[in-house]
């Protein structure tokens, strides 16, 4: 064999001078190349599985484990003096329960926060910046919520099912608060703070009141943009003894 | 990569099949634990709140 006449056929930025060789060396980057790709195919499908499964199995477990023990120190505090006025309030665990019949998804643990770790616990937080939320029992402001719209619980997978005059009920350890929805925003900027506002005008209103806002990422499996849902206090129930549901909930 | 790897494992086909389901297995366990918890925040599938985005920074 004359390393002449396979000259045109190997590779010119093969510098080894037996043809040969050559090819075998080509040939074998060629397929660690190709197992490279075929790898990070995979490795991209374990992460949507990842994503949308695995965070959700953590998430969920954990907001259990941390809602249990609300209701539990909301029991012990019950049977231990009785209520202790309404602004006892104990925000590290975790300040109420949020219960969103259309959004189909039980009741989702409230924090404060809405840094990632915090979300991450399968909750929503209450914002503490860039705009500082109201909570329930002001006397005027915007209760501002967050929570994932995919992976980490999901919490808020289902806010696009919410439409105007649903309930959205928020439970703390004294009071049923239940706003009604009256304005939603299915697209907007990530840096429009202004839907945070004491006084949201995009929903329209120009009059301080109470008012809860819920924010999420949008389009799902993307946070390109995102979802806002304005809702308006319309009354307040008392809880009692057996932690009667009000009837949005029933 | 993967046939060196292949050649490369002690005992027959069998034991060879098992070592390759432990190693998988730890590949996988070693993504979920560490590695994916790592990239997604710096990914921008899962951001949820409003913020001042690069504004706050300055």
């Amino acid at each position: 064999m004359t390393a002449t006449g396979h000259d045109e056929d190997t590779d010119p930025s093969e510098p080894s001078p037996k043809p040969r060789r050559g090819w075998r060396i080509v040939a074998s980057v060629v397929s660690v190349i190709g197992e490279l790709l075929i790898t990070a195919g995979l490795i991209l499908g374990l992460f949507v599985v990842y994503s949308l499964w695995w965070t959700n199995v953590l998430a969920d477990r954990e907001a259990n484990k941390q809602s249990d023990a609300v209701r539990e120190h909301w029991a012990k505090a019950r049977h231990h003096g009785g209520p202790k006025g309404p602004g006892e309030l104990d925000t590290r665990d975790g300040i109420g329960f949020l219960h969103v019949p259309a959004m189909d998804n039980g009741e989702v643990l409230v924090k404060k926060g809405t840094d990632a770790d915090i979300l991450n616990e399968g909750v929503a937080g209450y914002y503490t910046k860039p705009v500082k939320s109201e909570l329930p029992e002001d006397k005027k402001g915007n209760f501002t919520l967050a929570a994932h719209r995919d992976g980490h619980g999901a919490k808020f997978h289902n806010i696009d099912k919410l439409k105007d005059g649903d309930p959205i009920v928020f439970e703390t350890r004294d009071t049923w608060y239940i706003y009604k929805v009256y304005a939603v925003l299915s697209q907007t900027s990530k840096y429009n703070v202004d839907v945070l506002d004491d006084i949201p005008k995009e929903s329209g209103k120009r009059k301080a009141g109470r008012y809860i806002t819920l924010t999420t990422c949008t389009p799902v499996y993307t946070s390109n943009y995102r979802y806002i849902v304005w809702g308006e206090l319309e009354r307040t129930e008392k809880v009692d003894a057996d932690r009667t549901p009000p009837e949005e909930l029933r | 990569m993967y046939g060196w790897i292949w050649r490369h494992l002690p005992g027959n086909a069998w034991v060879k099949a098992l070592i390759s389901l432990v190693l998988v297995l730890a590949v996988v366990f070693v993504l979920f634990q560490y590695v994916f918890p790592w990239a997604e925040p710096l990914l921008p599938f899962n951001d949820v709140t409003v913020n001042e985005g690069m504004a706050a920074l300055r």
